[in-house]
Formats: structure tokens, sequence, C-alpha cells
């Protein structure tokens, strides 16, 4: 009788704990479905419809005939798209190397600090409040090419003559580079600071006991605490190089003679600046720009799984 | 309890805000859109509508209310957007256009072959407009004989020069008449005299944003080259690889590492080239004869603006036609096109109602006040004989700001051209432009460029990355 008692009694606190995770459930899904419609009519919905489109002949944003691939040939076949592929391939790497230490030298630097610690960290964080467009124009005219540039003005202090700048084909990456590095460094900066907090100052305490100096101690004590992030920046700062697009458009319009032009702003030129002729090719290349990052966001993600697994 | 309570405003919340976005989306869905409001008024948006408070937007306002006091069945939508490449087509694609809206001639051609611009002929014919345009501009706007816009504002392109480094360099006549360059070669010469009077460039050129692609088509006609050509299959060939084009870019070359006449910087777009002329950074350019409005906001005022004929080249003198037209959407119904040609009239007219006058006197006072050069009579969408035209130029006489000599080699040109006037390359306009762009760039950029290799490569291109790709 007893057990019969207990069995009933537990069958009921499982139907009750059934029926709250199922009210669980609904309440989450109602709490998400206002961002599920904004997500499905603006990320989702475009997604799979360009994805689809791409086999389209389009004219203008009207849907035409099935065309298979002759988007894609089109896209393949032009003849800048190995030299803007190098072009976004070039700022990648162009980005790991300029922007990729400076944010964490700065956190460490920022993290030494004694005094106006916070003071420092909103005078670094400012560039990011600049709106974009603003600090492109305010990079242009420091890198103009003749004597009213303000590096050229720095230059003639010197004595040494005006430089191209972003109008020379071999500097004008690595100078948009070193624009979005400034632009983009603090957010990141503020990423390895809180990172840099976690890092137990009892470690620091022993390797300082143990004797080791400044580069020891980031080597074996602040490396190991942050690698983690490290690693997942790097990744993060590829995919989104990798779809660099406004800089060159407003610094260089992709010059001189296309030495600047990436994959993106060839995509916005299709689809914008081709009076409707292109639009079926921008699709294209926006699917073939999303099949080359959905590699580095699955390496992303399983690398993000492993970090998280170890900490 | 209380958080039990916040949870429920929070589902309520969400649940309200799910329901207006699914709402959103159907909003639209099978409804029919009626030209005619509930009075029975035709409903006409007209786009380029002034956005901000100030003069013009004042000026628009009142032209609406005359318009509609005079004109009881129709009734006028105001709508800001004004026309941009980046957005017609997703505007036009989602049925979001204007009634009437603006667009350049360049556009023209792909609007008329996306059939975003509605037949304004049988409209146009009732209202008598046979035989008021200038021919040259039907043309131009016509598709198999049928008026697909109405054109508002013509021009060909001239040489504009900077009044006062003309004059430091003695290049001036006593009574303000600047010494007309009759081809490019002495175009250079200009060039190198104002470089030497006064340290600065001689000449800027656009280089970027398709501005400089535009420019240089017209200079390179003018070197005898034809970039495009229908074969017998009615296919589109590039037809520039020649000596000709290669003549013509080694001219631009020449500019910068033979002559040093032109600006330091060689990515200039259409911006660019206004800003570096309006404030003395090039003491020429060619551009059209619009460019006062261009120039006002560097401060570049009326008494410093000049304007004479295009040089001619080796082979042909030649300049380039352009202007601006309004179009009406294409799904426009036949009594929408109707008012919205009535609409048209009265700013831009072949007969001279008051309303016209009206409206080109408050435009012409507008220019005034901005401190914008009035005098340059540039090529107009109408007949010479029109009585409005003959009205308004006498008009822009008595109302010149500066001394009307500057323009005045201009103004001849436009009115008895010696020149061909042609209007832009039929196909893929703006394509070729960025791949021109792109040579202009590369022969600035670098002293060894081979003009033959990178005109070779441009036409290639050309064929390959676009012409072969139209249906």
């Amino acid at each position: 009788m007893k057990l019969r008692q207990v069995l009933q009694q537990n069958k009921s606190m499982s139907q009750t704990r059934r029926r709250m995770r199922r009210r669980n459930n609904i309440d989450a899904w109602v709490l998400m479905l206002p961002m599920v419609i904004i997500l499905y009519l603006f990320v989702w919905r475009p997604t799979v419809l360009g994805g689809v489109w791409s086999f389209f002949r389009m004219s203008g944003y009207s849907v035409g005939e099935f065309c298979g691939i002759d988007n894609y040939k089109m896209v393949l076949s032009h003849t800048q798209f190995m030299p803007m592929l190098w072009n976004t391939i070039q700022y990648v790497l162009w980005s790991l190397l300029i922007g990729f230490l400076p944010p964490l030298v700065i956190a460490i630097m920022v993290d030494e600090i004694v005094h106006f610690k916070s003071g420092f960290r909103v005078l670094i964080y400012l560039p990011t409040v600049i709106p974009g467009i603003a600090a492109m124009l305010m990079w242009y005219f420091m890198y103009y090419p003749d004597q009213t540039g303000l590096l050229n003005m720095l230059l003639s202090k010197i004595g040494v003559d005006p430089y191209l700048w972003l109008n020379d084909p071999k500097f004008a990456i690595i100078g948009i580079v070193i624009y979005s590095t400034w632009k983009a460094f603090p957010g990141t900066m503020l990423l390895y600071f809180a990172a840099l907090q976690g890092v137990s100052s009892e470690l620091y305490e022993a390797a300082l006991i143990d004797g080791a100096g400044s580069f020891k101690r980031f080597w074996h004590v602040t490396r190991p605490g942050i690698e983690g992030l490290l690693l997942l920046n790097v990744v993060r700062q590829i995919i989104s190089v990798f779809q660099v697009m406004e800089a060159p458009m407003a610094m260089t319009g992709g010059g001189p003679n296309g030495a600047s032009t990436p994959l993106s702003l060839q995509l916005y030129r299709y689809g914008f600046n081709s009076g409707g002729k292109g639009t079926g090719q921008a699709m294209a290349l926006g699917v073939i720009i999303f099949v080359i990052l959905i590699v580095f966001t699955i390496f992303y993600f399983w690398l993000n799984r492993k970090v998280e697994n170890r900490h | 309890m209380f958080k039990t309570k916040k949870k429920s405003i929070w589902k309520a919340v969400a649940t309200v805000t799910a329901l207006v976005l699914i709402c959103g989306c159907f909003v639209g869905c099978g409804k029919t859109v009626s030209d005619k409001d509930e009075q029975g008024r035709t409903m006409i948006s007209v786009g380029s509508w002034p956005s901000s408070e100030g003069e013009s937007l004042d000026k628009m306002n009142a032209r609406k209310d005359r318009f509609e006091a005079a004109n009881p069945d129709v009734v006028i939508t105001p709508d800001t957007w004004a026309f941009e490449r980046q957005t017609f087509y997703s505007k036009a694609a989602g049925g979001q256009l204007p009634t009437v809206y603006m667009a350049g001639f360049t556009e023209i051609p792909e609007i008329i072959g996306a059939k975003y611009s509605a037949d304004l002929t049988n409209v146009l014919k009732k209202r008598g407009y046979d035989g008021k345009f200038n021919d040259a501009i039907v043309e131009v706007l016509s598709n198999d004989g049928k008026m697909m816009a109405f054109p508002t504002m013509a021009y060909i392109l001239g040489l504009a020069y900077n009044v006062e480094m003309f004059e430091a360099a003695g290049l001036m006549e006593a009574d303000g008449t600047p010494k007309q360059p009759k081809d490019w070669n002495e175009v250079v010469e200009f060039a190198v005299k104002i470089k030497e009077a006064t340290g600065k460039p001689g000449l800027v050129l656009p280089t970027a944003g398709n501005s400089g692609g535009w420019i240089f088509t017209s200079i390179a006609w003018s070197f005898g080259v034809d970039f495009m050509e229908k074969n017998a299959e009615g296919r589109w060939q590039a037809t520039f690889d020649t000596p000709e084009a290669v003549e013509a870019l080694q001219f631009i070359k020449d500019l910068k590492w033979k002559y040093d006449v032109l600006p330091a910087n060689t990515l200039v777009n259409g911006e660019e080239w206004y800003k570096q002329f309006a404030t003395g950074n090039g003491a020429m350019t060619i551009t059209a004869g619009d460019y006062p409005r261009r120039v006002i906001k560097y401060g570049m005022s009326a008494d410093k603006v000049g304007m004479m004929a295009t040089p001619a080249g080796p082979k042909r003198h030649v300049t380039l036609l352009g202007g601006e037209v309004l179009c009406v959407k294409r799904n426009a119904t036949e009594d929408q096109i109707d008012a919205a040609i009535r609409w048209i009239e009265t700013a831009y007219n072949y007969s001279l109602t008051d309303e016209y006058k009206k409206n080109a006197e408050a435009s012409i006072e507008s220019q005034l006040n901005e401190g914008r050069h009035v005098g340059i009579k540039s090529m107009s969408p109408w007949n010479v004989n029109t009585e409005a035209l003959a009205w308004y130029h006498d008009y822009i006489d008595s109302k010149t700001n500066a001394n009307i000599n500057h323009v005045r080699l201009y103004n001849e040109f436009v009115a008895n051209c010696p020149a061909d006037v042609q209007p832009e390359e039929p196909v893929c306009a703006q394509e070729l432009y960025a791949i021109l762009d792109g040579c202009i760039q590369e022969v600035l950029t670098n002293k060894n460029a081979d003009c033959a290799t990178v005109i070779s490569n441009a036409n290639s291109d050309f064929q390959v990355n676009y012409l072969n790709n139209l249906l």
C-alpha cells in the first residue's frame, strides 16, 4: 500500500515537473518570440533568399528566370576576382600583424597603472565612440598626400619629402589597417583588460618571490590566464576583417587602380552601383564569402567550446 | 509574488511586440492602392522635396499650395527621397518610388531598360509638347519613339576656370574675357603658365568615384576613340584598345609626370574634385555648366567663377551632353501621369505662364541669395524657339551677379555649338567609368606604367566583366 502511495506521489511529482518544464518552455518562447521574428525578417530570411536568388537572373531586385550557376561563373571569371581576394587576404594578414598586439600591450599597461586607471581607460576608449565616417575622414586628411596632410607636415619638419600615403598602391591597405586598428583596438583592449583582472594576484606574487622578471611574469602567469581569449580574438578578427568594406570605400574608393578593393566592396558595387544588373552576382559573391567565413566560424565555435571547457 | 508579476508584465510586452511585428509583416498584403483620395482627387507623390526647414522648403510648399489651388483635382504628397543609384533599384522593386522622381541622363538608359519609368508620350502630345523639346535630348530620352522622361535641365561640358588664377597668369583680357585654349596642347601651356605664376596646379581632373572615367570619355572622344559598338549579332563589343585611346591616356599621364600641373592627390572623387577646384588647388577643370552650385559650399563666390568652351582634340571637337530629367513611376495611372506633367509644368515649361515665371524667378532669387554665380546659360531642354527659353535667358542677363564676360565664351559655345554634342555611352556607362578611373589612377601613381598595356587590359576587362554579361 505504502509502495503504491510512494509510486503515486512520484508520478504526480514528475507530472508536475513536466508541466512546469513545459510552462517554462512556453514562457521562454514567448519572451524570445520578438527577437526570433526580427532575426527571421532581417537575418535568416534575407540570407536564405540571397542564397536562393543567387541561382536566378535578377533585374534590379525583381527575380527573373532560373539560371543555374551563371551568376557564380560571372563572379569567379571577373578579371579582378583573384586580385580582390588577395587584397582581402592582405587586409587580414596586415590586421593580424599590425592590429593584434596593440590592444594586449595597452591592456597590460593600463592594468599596471596605479593612478588614474579609470581616466586612462576612458581616454583610450575614445576612438571607439567617434562616428566611423568622421574618424575615416580624419585619417584621410592625416594621410593627405600634399603638404596639407598632417603626416606630411610632420615629415616636412624633419626635412623629408611628402609621401603619397593612400595614393601609393603598396601602402593603401596598410594605411587602412592602421586606421582600423586605431578605431577598433579599445574594444578589444577592454576585453583583455577584463581578462587580466581575472588572473590571480597571488600567482604574480609567487612569481615575484621566485625572482621572475616582467617578461617571465607575462609569459608564465599572464599568458596562460588569457590565452583562450587571445585565440578567440584571432579568429574573430579574421572573420571581421574579411568583411572590411566601409574604410576602403570612404578612404580610397578601392584604389589606386583597385589596389585596396576587398571582396565586400565588390559585393557592394554589384548590389548598389551596377544599375540593377549585378544583383544576382552580388548574391552569388555573398554566398562565396559566406562559405569562406563559415569555415572560420565553425573553427571559432569549436575553439570557443575548447576554451570554455578548459576554464 | 512581485517576481511573478514582473515576469507576467515581460511576457505581455513580448507577446504584444511579437503581434505588432507579425501584423506589420502583413500590412499592405492584398491591399489595392488607389490613385484617388476619398474626395476623388488624383494623388501623386513628388520626390526630391526639401527635407530641412528653410527658404527652399518654404518656396516648394508655396508652389504646392498654388498648384493645388489651381488644380483642385490633384493632391500632392511631398517625398524627401532624392535619386540615389544605391537605393533606387530596391525602392523601385518594392513599389516605393514617388510618382515623380528626378534622375540623371546617365541613368536613364538603365531606368528605361528596367521599365521603371512610365511612357509620357500620350499626355505630352495632348498637352502640346510636340516639337517643343530639343531634338538632341529627345533622342536620349526616347525608347522606340516613346518619350520616357521629362527633361528639366541639360548641359554640355565646358572648361571652367578660376578667375583670380587666370588673372595672376595674365590669361585674361582687360574686359574680363579669358583667353580660350583652342586645343589640349594649349590647355597644357595655360596650366604650365599658371603653375609658374601661382605655384598652384594649373589643372584638376577627377580620377575616382566614376567621375574620372566620365570626364575621360569626353577627352578620349576628341582623340578619336570609340568605346563600344554593336556587332552584326547584336552584341556589344569594347573597341577602345586603339592607338587613339593610348594617346588620350598618355595625355593624362603627361599632365602629371611631364608637365607636373596636377594636384598631388590622385584619388579625386566627385566631391574632392570640386573642393580642389573651388579652393584654388587647380585653376582649370572640365565640367558641366551647373558647377557653380557645387563650388559655392567651398566659398567660391560668383566673381571667381568662369567658364569657356571645351577645347578641341587632335581628331574631333566634341563635348558631352548630360542633364537631369523627371520620371513618372511605371505603374502610374493615366490620371497620375497627367497630374504629374501639370505639376512639372509649373517649373519647367515651353510656354511662358505666370506660374512658370514665378517659379523661375524664385529659383534665380535663391541662387542669388546663396551667392551662387548667375549668368551661365546652360543648354536648354527646350527648342530654341520657345518663348519661355527666350524670356529665361533675358532674365538671367538681367540678374547676373558677376562680370558676364567671365562666362560669355561658354554661353556662346552653348548657343552656337561648333563641337559635336555627344550623349554618354549607351550601355554600362558607369562600369566603363569605373574601369577608366582605374586606368587614370594607374598612370598617375606609376611613372613607368605602359599606357598601351593599361588600355588593352581595360578594354578586355570591360568586355569580359560587363559587355559579355549583357543579355
